[in-house]
């Protein structure tokens, strides 16, 4: 078992009365799966990804992440969980428009204190393998909408994560770039067993994972 | 991980260019601003202290109390030194100098005789070199002096007076300068240029023992008019207090009883000297008061703790801009310190460029200083040292801007961060700033609305009618008096000249033109004689001046015995009497007995900084050194005919010209540096109160952003918009008017104080300064405001 979130909570107060963002939430996520959130909008699903994530704290309940009861953990030790079996994948992407497409990639990495070598293999082998070397020197912003997500998926797998959390990843694209980011979401799960929860509106997308979640108001129906 | 900073960091500075450029722009005018002024401050304070017996010198000071006053003199007694030396063997070295006064001197270069004429000639005992360390390039300083017919030369006399190179200087030695025309003089030493921060400024050094030669009666006289200067050495610091007490009894052995009883003797440090005002200045110096480097000391910090805040403001303000950048970097695992440590770096690097600026801002500033300054010899160099405190300025700097700005952006949460979430409460309060900006407009219009009223005041010297005519009139010498009558009459035949008189000097005293006397009634015993000045004229004096009469006639003749006084008013409050009552009355003077013949009404005898005080023109025949000449419109005809007529009557003396007016705005001298060191100041305090506005305005745009997007789409107009933003700043400025205008007002009319005649006070000086202040703010932020007012609302609403 990857995690596991026991009758989560999360709300806040205004005008004295409490506004529920999450109710009582209860999910198990396995090693493998590629799960789907969905609903409306306001329903949560941003939340609950960002609880699972832990960018986001709650209010009640328990959260283990591979027997870690995160909810004990303090801010730094629950930080330093996530940075090294998590990976983030955003609706607009969230690259640095500073950098290049290769040093974004080698980003991750600095921080994660490889040697300048293995880094380099590291990128090399990842931009091998989304088919981007030719990219590598470009901007972001020089990018296509489509290239610039395959570039932030390839930045959350590059340090080879246990997890990948992703909000909304096509919510920018068309339908064309939107369907080679879920063959890719698939090809990873299937081939690489990667982990995936995926925040979508789309009914075609979430037929990708292997399970749906539907949420409204804050709770799972 | 440090390339991956420096990458980041350079390409951010690219993408903003216009705040990266304001950024380090701004900082460096402050760093180089502040440095510039430091600099100047340790100049002015360290004067002669590069002597190694600096601060075992003093200089002997005279005080002389009369009745109604204390006389404060840097004079003393020419033979006061060799008294000293004999009586006071603990005195380690005494020295006495003589001037410096000018002088001419001839040079005979194998073709042609040159004549010269030196202002800053000063005689000196052998003791002088002894005391003082100068740089010997050439000759002996033990033995340089001990001849009384050698002449020592700076550099610059040694190239000017032989044509010669720095390397052919070994030539010069043992050539001979002809001092007035007559005397030879044997060069026997060369010494470098003097530094500028001295107040040895001489240019050429004469044994002490040729003016005792040439004056034997002026060397020996303990009392009546001197030129001299006595320093002496102490064995240790701390013992003049006891010396002091020693003179006190001690000058009686040689001033005359009623003397003895006025004048004391005391000791001035030398290193005090330049920076204390009670002596005045020595002839070519100038003082440099205490509290003016005092007031600059602090402006100096003052500009860079703003400049230093408004790097920290500007900084932060854009920060926010990075909060994507901070969420990003978290969420891909950087740690906070991570983030802060890249932040100190890059804004270090921008910190850095600021310094680089700064050196070459700071050489510019001195360049400057010294042209502008030039008057007072002014040599500021920027030293090796000067660039460490640069770089000690600048990291104080990034420990004050760098860190905040870096600790407030990487706290940022980063789930917040990534969305735009972020409130700006979080990057210090409004109100702060707010402050800020005010306390430095408040600086701003302190300085502006200064330098309004003293460019008022100097347009007040222009302006104000001095009570004689001044316009076209030039000064010559006379040197020859026997020559004078064909000198005059030459002139006048031709067309371009229209009036001319002979005076010892013009109705103001400029110059140093003055002469001083004491005057009562022949009744009256001579201690209860007052002060007055005596102007020496010929019969034309009054009319060529268009001085008023107000009772008696001028002058019919001049006589060698004078009898014929002209008076003015001041001088009659004193005795009570009108001007019909004065006529035929006899006063006297130092000089001797006369009776009045004419009352003159007042007209400026000192420049507006003093009083008129009582003035009695003579007709005596002496002292008409100065020949004035009222010229027609054709200026460059008339003088060259001047030159030409003097020359041909003059000859083997050195030829000046002077306009009146001139030499009337040199007596202004302080006042105009005053004023152009206010207008500098303005223009930097100007130039860093906007950039804090400017940050200010960014803050105050990306705060509202979202309100002026809502305001927008709901119809308010671009100049609607624009108003709420200049509403904000025109408060502020209104706030900062209202605290700087009462300190302008009270520190205005503190310097205005030391003007006998000077300009009112009135409000519309103290609102044109806030009003152009206003509009330069106005200009300044429009850019901001407007591009906040133009920009499309949809972004400004766009919530992801």
């Amino acid at each position: 078992m990857l995690l596991k979130l026991n009758n989560i909570f999360k709300w806040v107060t205004t005008g004295g009365q409490r506004i529920f963002l999450l109710k009582d939430i209860n999910l198990e996520v396995q090693e493998g799966e590629f799960i789907s959130v969905m609903g409306p909008s306001g329903s949560g699903k941003s939340t609950l990804l960002n609880v699972i994530g832990m960018l986001d704290t709650f209010d009640e309940g328990e959260y283990n992440f591979l027997d870690e009861s995160v909810h004990t953990l303090k801010e730094k030790h629950r930080s330093n969980l996530y940075k090294e079996y998590i990976g983030f994948v955003f609706q607009s992407y969230h690259l640095l428009d500073e950098l290049t497409v290769q040093e974004n990639l080698e980003m991750p990495l600095l921080y994660k204190k490889y040697k300048g070598s293995e880094r380099k293999a590291m990128v090399a082998d990842m931009l091998d393998r989304f088919n981007i070397v030719g990219k590598k020197d470009l901007f972001p912003a020089q990018l296509s909408g489509g290239q610039q997500q395959l570039v932030g998926v390839a930045r959350a797998l590059i340090g080879k994560p246990k997890l990948i959390l992703a909000d909304e990843p096509t919510g920018n694209l068309n339908s064309q770039q939107s369907e080679e980011i879920m063959q890719l979401f698939q090809k990873l799960n299937k081939e690489d067993g990667v982990t995936i929860i995926q925040v979508t509106h789309s009914e075609m997308n979430a037929a990708y994972g292997s399970r749906i979640i539907n949420l409204l108001d804050g709770r799972k129906i | 991980m440090f390339k991956n900073y420096i990458k980041i960091a350079w390409r951010t500075l690219l993408k903003n260019k216009l705040s990266s450029m304001i950024n380090i722009i701004g900082l460096s005018i402050g760093i180089s601003a502040c440095m510039a002024i430091l600099i100047f401050v340790r100049y002015e304070a360290t004067f002669d202290k590069h002597h190694s017996k600096a601060e075992k010198i003093y200089r002997v000071v005279q005080h002389n109390k009369l009745p109604d006053q204390t006389l404060y003199w840097d004079i003393t007694p020419y033979p006061l030194a060799e008294a000293l030396r004999n009586d006071f063997p603990e005195i380690e070295t005494v020295t006495q100098t003589m001037g410096p006064i000018g002088q001419e001197f001839t040079i005979n270069n194998g073709q042609e005789l040159k004549i010269y004429e030196e202002p800053r000639v000063l005689f000196v005992d052998t003791f002088f070199p002894k005391i003082f360390d100068f740089q010997w390039v050439l000759g002996d300083p033990e033995t340089a002096l001990e001849d009384i017919n050698s002449i020592v030369l700076t550099e610059d006399m040694a190239k000017k007076y032989f044509e010669v190179s720095n390397e052919d200087f070994d030539e010069v030695l043992g050539k001979t300068i002809l001092l007035n025309g007559k005397d030879p003089l044997l060069v026997s030493g060369i010494i470098k240029n003097l530094p500028g921060n001295s107040n040895q400024n001489f240019s050429m050094l004469i044994p002490y023992g040729f003016f005792k030669a040439q004056n034997p009666d002026h060397a020996l006289n303990w009392s009546g008019n001197h030129q001299g200067t006595t320093y002496v050495v102490l064995p240790n610091t701390g013992l003049e207090k006891s010396l002091e007490s020693k003179l006190a009894s001690w000058k009686k052995k040689y001033l005359k009883p009623e003397e003895d009883g006025r004048i004391s003797f005391m000791l001035q440090p030398l290193t005090d000297v330049h920076n204390e005002t009670a002596y005045g200045n020595s002839p070519g110096g100038y003082i440099m008061p205490f509290n003016i480097l005092y007031t600059l000391t602090i402006v100096a910090m003052f500009i860079l703790i703003i400049a230093i805040v408004n790097f920290a403001n500007l900084l932060t303000a854009q920060s926010t801009m990075r909060s994507k950048e901070v969420g990003i970097r978290k969420v891909l695992g950087g740690k906070r310190l991570d983030l802060i440590v890249q932040f100190i770096f890059e804004n270090s690097l921008v910190i850095l460029g600021s310094l680089v600026l700064s050196v070459a801002g700071l050489n510019f500033l001195l360049e400057q200083l010294n042209i502008n300054l030039m008057v007072i010899n002014m040599q500021l160099e920027l030293g090796l040292g000067h660039i460490g405190l640069i770089f000690i300025v600048g990291l104080l700097t990034i420990i004050l801007a760098a860190v905040y700005p870096a600790v407030v952006l990487s706290a940022f949460k980063p789930i917040r961060a990534l969305t735009n979430k972020i409130q700006f409460s979080e990057v210090g309060g409004i109100n702060v700033r707010q402050s800020l900006v005010a306390f430095q407009f408040v600086i701003v219009q302190l300085f502006v609305i200064a330098t309004i009223i003293v460019s008022l005041q100097m347009d007040y010297f222009k302006s104000e009618p001095m009570g004689f005519s001044s316009d076209a009139i030039v000064m010559t010498t006379v040197p020859n008096f026997e020559k004078l009558d064909v000198y005059k009459q030459t002139l006048l035949e031709n067309s371009t000249i229209s009036n001319m008189t002979m005076a010892s000097g013009p109705p103001m005293a400029v110059d140093g033109l003055q002469l001083g006397t004491r005057f009562r009634l022949p009744k009256q015993p001579p201690e209860e004689a007052l002060d007055a000045e005596i102007k020496v004229g010929d019969p034309n004096y009054v009319e060529f001046y268009g001085l008023e009469l107000l009772a008696g006639r001028s002058f019919t003749t001049n006589k060698e015995a004078f009898d014929e006084f002209i008076v003015n008013e001041t001088l009659l409050t004193s005795l009570g009497w009108s001007p019909q009552e004065a006529i035929g009355k006899k006063i006297e003077i130092n000089e001797g007995q006369a009776t009045i013949v004419g009352v003159v009404k007042d007209f400026h005898n000192n420049s507006f900084q003093r009083d008129i005080t009582p003035c009695i023109i003579m007709n005596w025949a002496y002292f008409q050194n100065q020949a004035f000449i009222k010229i027609g419109n054709n200026h460059t005809d008339a003088i060259a005919k001047i030159q030409e007529v003097w020359e041909n009557t003059f000859t083997g003396s050195v030829y000046h010209l002077k306009f009146l007016n001139d030499s009337i705005e040199n007596e202004y001298l302080l006042e105009k540096l005053i004023f152009k060191g206010f207008t500098i100041l303005s223009l930097i305090a100007i130039s860093i109160g906007c950039l804090g506005l400017i940050g200010l305005t960014s803050f105050m745009v990306s705060r509202r952003n979202k309100e002026i997007g809502i305001r927008k789409v709901l119809g308010a107009s671009i100049l609607q918009i624009f108003f709420i933003f200049s509403k904000e700043f025109t408060s502020l400025i209104i706030t900062a008017f209202v605290i700087a205008a009462p300190l302008v007002y009270y520190f205005s009319n503190l310097w205005l104080e030391n003007f006998a005649y000077r300009i009112e006070l009135s409000a519309w000086m103290f609102l044109s300064g806030g009003c152009l202040t206003l509009i330069v703010a106005m200009i300044t932020c429009s850019f901001q405001s407007l591009k906040s007012a133009l920009a499309n609302p949809v972004n400004a609403l766009r919530d992801e």
